[in-house]
């Protein structure tokens, strides 16, 4: 899953980067409110991380002009101001949810989880699909009862097609989920992981529609 | 133990001084009073004297015509006959003497010997350890010698009796008075007492003006002075809390960099990983333990702590060794740092204070400017004044922005520095302590940042 990260500290920026990405989230890293509005506006991101102080334009504006442009993302605001008038302010302006500094990254992930699990209908937090188990939290994946190992890439990848499984999704969209700016992407990479994929659960569980990309059925076998 | 400080009481020394003051007056009054009385009694019974003397003189002259001579000697005459008149009229006596030597007649209260020596007009006398006032007459050879006389006694009683009368009344009225002055006194400080219970009874937290609709004239301006003092407090108190809490603000975000960084360290499945987020934990550190210094720097400055020892110190010396101790900084983001070469310039002030300056003026433009660029520092010692100039070739400031950089933890954001915000704080208490003013403006060629400071000319020594 895709996250925007909205923050002006360079140390902090990467360290949340960098542990979301290893919580299993593709995180695109701005700098100021510009660089953020201009990316919400190009990718469809999962979730958006948005510190408050930041240059050019606030956390708070961001926040005001992405909810009057009509975009639902859910956003988790990060800060150092724990008053309660500054909170009340931040979700009255529109965040989904509020985490004060310093914070726990395992909450954080957790928090993220829990915005996008809530943003797509999903009450549970470990998916099914037939015989097939998938827990964000703890990070793991089964099937037909036995556990199965998994890389990152294809946790991400796997829960990307069972989030919006039923549907058919493009390699490029896939991509833009699981891989962050920066990141070597190889011309295959997502045929390889759906190969491992295939290899690791079972060949016929993703479907392959031709020239459009990839499915994973909502009932397996139908 | 010190003893404490020996209080007056408004009260008590009020009821002192007006008592004082009121008896002093009655008792100049009394005796200006006594001694008008002494001298209209002297001249009553002086002139009542004379008239007694011309009416025994009118009587006698017949009499003692008719008298043969050679007649009996020191005839007495009962006078209480005559001058039953008046309780003081016994005390007057006369005596009539033939030439001045032979007493022929008398008042039978009267002395023996001759009642003055005196022959004519007014004069006084002792007889028997009593004091008289004497009134003599006689017309010549071969005529009476009359004197009539008085004791001093009845004067003294009269004018006694008078004094005894103006006094009397003061005796009675004295307390009468200081119980009024004591009441009303007590009514006058009432303002004070209920000031005084007021500023007890409120808590240290309380700094509210206080109510001062019922302070007489004379207390009011103690109740605003009072309350300015009370609104300085509280601005100071403010200003206090509000960098406490900015302080512990500023010191979540390197705490959460530092958790984050340590959790991702913690979390890694890889060396290079690990390694990547352990040097961040250490730079985390380093910048918060960075945060941490400046803000013991800004306190240590707080306003009424004048800095530590004072002394004539040469700035440019001060300027190399500060940018001998930058060099390293500087040569990592490939920065010059020159010092323009010149003659001393002597300024007084304290030295550590000076170079924390320095090196925040120095530090700053290192930061901001961009790699491979020149730091310049002037020093220029004139007449009147010592100038001090930190020139970078970084972006500059734009002029609203030049105002706001005093403020304590403001950061120019979008510079990816992260300083503490507090530099140009530091510099500016820095200044203030020593008088100077600091100013910002382009650097050269409209480019780049110049912060100039100019110091007083040093007194000369």
């Amino acid at each position: 899953m895709r996250l925007l990260l909205v923050e002006d500290d360079p140390l902090l920026g990467d360290g949340v980067q960098a542990g979301l990405g290893q919580a299993g989230f593709a995180v695109d890293w701005v700098r100021d409110g510009v660089a953020g509005e201009l990316a919400l506006k190009t990718e469809p991101y999962a979730a958006v991380i948005l510190d408050l102080g930041l240059p050019r334009l606030t956390g708070l504006e961001l926040l005001g002009r992405l909810r009057a442009a009509g975009n639902a993302v859910p956003v988790l605001i990060l800060t150092a101001r724990d008053a309660i008038a500054d909170r009340v302010k931040g979700l009255d302006r529109g965040a989904d949810d509020y985490l004060v500094k310093p914070f726990d990254l395992n909450e954080l992930a957790a928090r993220l989880r829990a915005l996008i699990r809530r943003a797509r209908g999903e009450p549970a937090p470990v998916m099914r699909i037939g015989a097939l188990e998938l827990d964000a939290a703890a990070h793991r994946v089964s099937f037909q009862g036995r556990p199965v190992e998994l890389s990152p890439r294809e946790f991400a990848l796997l829960n990307e097609l069972m989030w919006h499984a039923g549907r058919v999704l493009s390699r490029e969209q896939l991509e833009r989920q699981i891989y962050a700016w920066g990141e070597e992407v190889e011309s295959n990479a997502i045929e390889v992981h759906i190969h491992h994929l295939r290899r690791k659960l079972q060949p016929e569980l993703i479907r392959t529609i031709r020239g459009v990309g990839y499915l994973l059925p909502r009932e397996p076998y139908d | 133990m010190t003893k404490p400080p020996r209080r007056f009481s408004v009260k008590r020394r009020l009821l002192f001084m007006l008592l004082a003051a009121v008896t002093a007056a009655w008792l100049i009054t009394v005796l200006m009073s006594y001694r008008d009385a002494r001298r209209q009694v002297d001249a009553l019974l002086d002139a009542h004297l004379a008239q007694s003397a011309a009416l025994l003189a009118a009587q006698v002259g017949e009499e003692f015509h008719e008298r043969d001579e050679g007649e009996e000697e020191g005839e007495e005459i009962d006078a209480d006959d005559l001058t039953h008149l008046h309780q003081y009229s016994r005390q007057v006596v006369f005596q009539i003497w033939q030439d001045g030597r032979q007493l022929l007649l008398h008042s039978a209260n009267a002395p023996r010997e001759r009642l003055a020596a005196q022959e004519k007009g007014f004069s006084d006398a002792v007889h028997d350890g009593e004091r008289w006032r004497v009134f003599s007459l006689w017309s010549g050879a071969g005529r009476p010698l009359i004197q009539v006389g008085e004791r001093h006694e009845v004067r003294d009683r009269i004018v006694g009796s008078i004094t005894r009368h103006l006094l009397q009344p003061l005796l009675i009225a004295l307390p009468g008075l200081a119980v009024l002055i004591w009441l009303g006194v007590t009514r006058a400080l009432k303002p004070l007492t209920v000031l005084s219970a007021q500023i007890t009874q409120r808590d240290s937290e309380n700094l509210t003006p206080l109510e001062a609709t019922e302070a007489p004239v004379e207390v009011a301006p103690l109740v605003e002075s009072l309350n300015r003092l009370f609104a300085r407090v509280r601005a100071s108190l403010d200003d206090e809390r509000r960098f406490t809490a900015d302080a512990a603000h500023e010191l979540r975000t390197p705490l959460a960099a530092l958790k984050v960084q340590a959790q991702v360290a913690q979390a890694a499945t890889t060396d290079s990983e690990r390694r990547r987020a352990l040097d961040n934990v250490i730079v985390g550190c380093d910048r918060a333990a960075h945060l941490v210094e400046q803000l013991l720097t800004l306190a240590r400055l707080e306003p009424g702590r004048p800095g530590g020892h004072w002394q004539r110190c040469d700035l440019r010396a001060l300027a190399a060794a500060t940018l001998a101790e930058l060099a390293p900084l500087a040569l990592r983001k490939h920065i010059e740092l020159e010092l323009d070469p010149g003659p001393p310039a002597p300024v007084d002030g304290n030295p550590d204070l000076l170079r924390i300056l320095l090196r925040n003026l120095v530090d700053n433009a290192v930061r901001y400017s961009p790699n491979s660029r020149v730091v310049r520092l002037v020093v220029t010692p004139e007449r009147t004044r010592v100038a001090l100039s930190v020139t970078d070739q970084g972006p500059g400031l734009a002029p609203e922005e030049r105002e706001k950089v005093w403020r304590r933890f403001y950061r120019i954001l979008g510079s990816g520095e992260t300083g503490s915000g507090l530099g140009l704080s530091i510099v500016k208490r820095i200044t203030d302590v020593h008088q100077a003013t600091v100013s910002l403006d382009e650097g050269d060629h409209g480019q780049g940042l110049r912060v100039t400071v100019i110091f007083r000319h040093p007194e000369p020594a």
